[in-house]
Order: structure tokens, then sequence, then C-alpha cells
């Protein structure tokens, strides 16, 4: 098959019969797109280094590739301006691991939307929203870089709702579902630093993700209250699997957790500890397994595991905890995993910069 | 006004459907069970309806262990030697 990456669609010099015309083609996620006119796309071009054949992932059941040339058009029309493109280009390379699953958990009728945490300088040097509204809209950046990762999944791996894409229900983060780690006012080390980048070196983590649950919490003061409720969230009946975990906390509940001299760790720890349902409970509501039960209690299951009861997750790394939002409000956020096991694991890859890779 | 075409793919796709059978009578079925609950009784009624209206046969039922993920490669490679069509897909 000849490669058709510089297909072009010729259409009248008018720009709402173009954007009307990206609808006809259907492109568009629902909501009107920039039509990807050619000298649009060649500047966001100029900020990937290789060639724009270049494959940066492929869908393993259909064997459809993402060029660097069709991330590109698909940026364009989510509105991206050019700088944003390394972060995109960065999110498919992680959402193309293969524990990831991209196909899988776009697929599914579980409705999972992946969710971008970008970590490091290159969040304040393209001006992403790590403050107030955090996953809410009036930021470009957030905004269109998720929704690039959309109509890429859309126009290019073809997953289409209703048919390749059979969610139930969705998820509104279907749209665009981007946010920054916070680094302003942050105790903790930056994801980025904990994945061993170079300093300096941002990155952009991939979770496939379910829907968004607020933690809401202004009374508690101090750290067993504050995750205490974030982990009750965890253990909902309707959440509770042996699934990964995203927990990011508003800076007013960091403050309390930090500030009892809590690190990442300790609260991971205890997040995993308190976030669990006895069997009897997990039977009462029909959602025991018991190979989902021995998978979490083998013999080298992990230490704080406890007999009799199902954890969120296999372990305290399974529970990524960043920092996000406005300075006020006691408002946290846990975001389930699409995967109610191993079905895909969270990735990450550094922007903008190749470390040990092939090409 | 000139457009690029956001549905393109790369240079090295070489995975396409396969052609339409033409019939069903006498064929070879294979079963891929997903590990989803119940998966393989399910997709076992089906085969046999194939069996009853067709005439058809059903070989050993391959398996996945992850239902989300496309089967190993391994397991694809030996189905396309046994079998004429395959079942699977069962959600939840």
């Amino acid at each position: 098959m000849p490669f058709d990456s510089q297909r072009i669609h010729e259409v009248p010099d008018d720009l709402l019969a173009a954007i009307d015309y990206c609808y006809e083609q259907g492109w568009t996620d629902g909501l009107p797109v920039i039509p990807p006119v050619v000298d649009r796309v060649d500047a966001t071009l100029a900020f990937e280094g290789r060639p724009p054949v270049a494959v940066i992932a492929t869908h393993p059941a259909t064997g459809l590739q993402l060029t660097v040339h069709a991330a590109a058009v698909n940026a364009v029309m989510a509105g991206c301006l050019p700088e944003y493109f390394p972060v995109l280009v960065a999110a498919f390379e992680a959402m193309d691991k293969p524990d990831f699953n991209f196909h899988g958990s776009t697929a599914s009728t579980g409705g999972s939307a992946p969710l971008l945490i970008v970590s490091g300088p290159v969040a304040d040097d393209i001006g992403m929203n790590a403050d107030v509204n955090l996953f809410g809209p009036g930021n470009r950046a957030n905004a269109t870089i998720g929704r690039a990762v959309r109509l890429i999944l859309r126009n290019v791996f073809q997953m289409i709702p209703g048919i390749s894409d059979k969610s139930t229900q969705g998820n509104p983060g279907k749209y665009s579902f981007c946010i920054a780690e916070r680094a302003r006012g942050n105790p903790w080390p930056l994801l980025c630093e904990t994945q061993d980048y170079p300093p300096g070196v941002s990155s952009v983590t991939v979770f496939a993700a379910g829907g968004f649950c607020n933690v809401e919490n202004h009374g508690g003061n101090t750290p067993e209250q504050i995750l205490g409720s974030v982990a009750d969230a965890m253990a909902n009946y309707g959440c509770i699997t042996l699934g990964q975990s995203v927990v990011i906390l508003s800076p007013e509940h960091m403050r309390i957790v930090d500030g009892a001299g809590w690190s990442r760790a300790d609260a991971q720890s205890f997040l995993f500890t308190q976030a669990k349902r006895s069997v009897d409970g997990m039977k009462s509501v029909g959602k025991y397994r018991d190979s989902e039960y021995d998978h979490q209690h083998q013999a080298a299951a992990h230490a704080l595991a406890e007999p009799g009861f199902v954890h969120r997750g296999l372990s305290p790394d399974d529970i990524l905890i960043a920092m996000g939002g406005g300075d006020a409000g006691g408002h946290s956020c846990f975001i389930p995993s699409w995967s109610r096991g191993r079905g895909s694991i969270m990735q990450h890859k550094p922007i903008g910069v190749c470390i040990d890779c092939e090409q | 006004m000139r457009l690029y075409d956001p549905t393109s793919s790369g240079p090295e796709r070489t995975l396409f459907r396969a052609p339409v059978l033409t019939g069903l009578d006498g064929k070879t079925i294979g079963i891929l069970e997903n590990g989803k609950l119940n998966a393989v009784e399910m997709l076992r009624e089906v085969g046999a309806l194939f069996e009853a209206r067709h005439g058809c046969v059903v070989r050993p039922v391959y398996s996945k262990s992850n239902a989300s993920a496309p089967a190993p490669a391994g397991v694809l490679a030996q189905a396309v030697g046994e079998v004429d069509f395959l079942i699977t897909g069962l959600g939840d």
C-alpha cells in the first residue's frame, strides 16, 4: 500500500466551509476543529527532529501506524500551538509501550480516557496550567494537547464510537484529559525527578483512566484524616479493583500531609493499607473473585496486603500521587484505572529528548 | 485552501482484513476465549450452533490471558494453520 501521508484535500478558500468539510469527513470529536492547512502543519513538524514518515506508535490489532506527520495534522486540528507538539509525541511514545495496551483501553466498554500528566519545566515553558481549575477549561495547552490525543485515536487509529470504541457510557475526559503537575510550592520531588530522568528533563505520564472523583475534606487537619478520605474514595465498591490509581492532592491537603513530615512513600503506604474492602463486603456486591484475591495475597504479595481484605492495587507503588490545583480549597481527587487488574499499566516518557531510544 | 488528511497511516502497515468467506458449510471453526467470566461456555454454545446448522468442525479452544489485548502472535499463527475462521469476543 502506498504511503499516503501527503494526501491533500482541496477545499474552497472559506474558513467556515472548511470547518464544515472536516465535520463531513468525520474528522472531529463533535466540536469544530481547526482545518489542518499545510503551512500550520509544517510549522508543527518543525518541532520534531525526526522525519514526517517516522512512526511514533502502532495499533497492535489493526497495524495502523501513527506517523510524525499524522500526529502534527491532528495537533493542528485540536488547536495545538507548534511548541506543544513534543508533549503529544512523547505521550504517544508512552502509550505505544505494550503494557499500556492502548488498544484495549480505547476499545473497551469501560470508557477509559488517556490521562496525561506533564511534569517538569516544559509545563511552564509552554504555558500549561497546574493551578486553579486544573482539570477544567481555560488553558489552551492543557485543553488542546489532550484533545489531540483523542483526535489521533479517532482519525489515525480509527477508534470510532460505537464501532471500535465500545464505551458503555464514556467519560468526559475523552474530550481532553491533560494536566500539569504543580511545581510551585510543591514540597515533594516532581514526578519527572522520581522517574530518573536527567535534571531539567520533563516527562509525560500516561494513565488509562476512568472517571474523575472529587475528594472533599475541609475539616480534617491530619494526614490520616485527609488521606483517609482519599482512601475511602479509592475503596468505593464501584471502583475498587486490583488496578492502579492516580491521586492529585490539592495544595491545601498537601500542606497538611507534608506538614506532618509525610513523604510520598508514606502517603502511598497509608493509602494502600486503608483502601480496602473485606472479602465478605466484596461478596455482598458480587465483585469478589478468588483468582483476584489469590493474586493479591500470593506468596510474593506485598507485606501490607491484609488477609481477609481486597486492597486497591497490588502495592503502594500502584498509587501515583502528585500535587495540583489552586491554593484555596480542600478538594483533591482520585482517578481510578480503567483496568481492573494489570490490563494497562501507566507509562512515562521524556519530552523533547531522546534517552536510550533506537532512532 | 489545502488540507492534509488526518487519517493517514504509516508506510509499513502489514495487517489487513482477511477476505470474506464464500460460505460456512463444512468449514473448520476455531474458538478464541478471552478469559472473561463464562467466555468458554458461551463460545462453545456458539460453536455448537455452527456445527448443527452448517456441519462445521470445531477445533479445541485457543486462549489468551488478557481479554483486552490482541491474542499472542503464536496463538494466531497456530490458528491460521488449523481453522478456516475464528470466533471470539465477549464483553462483560
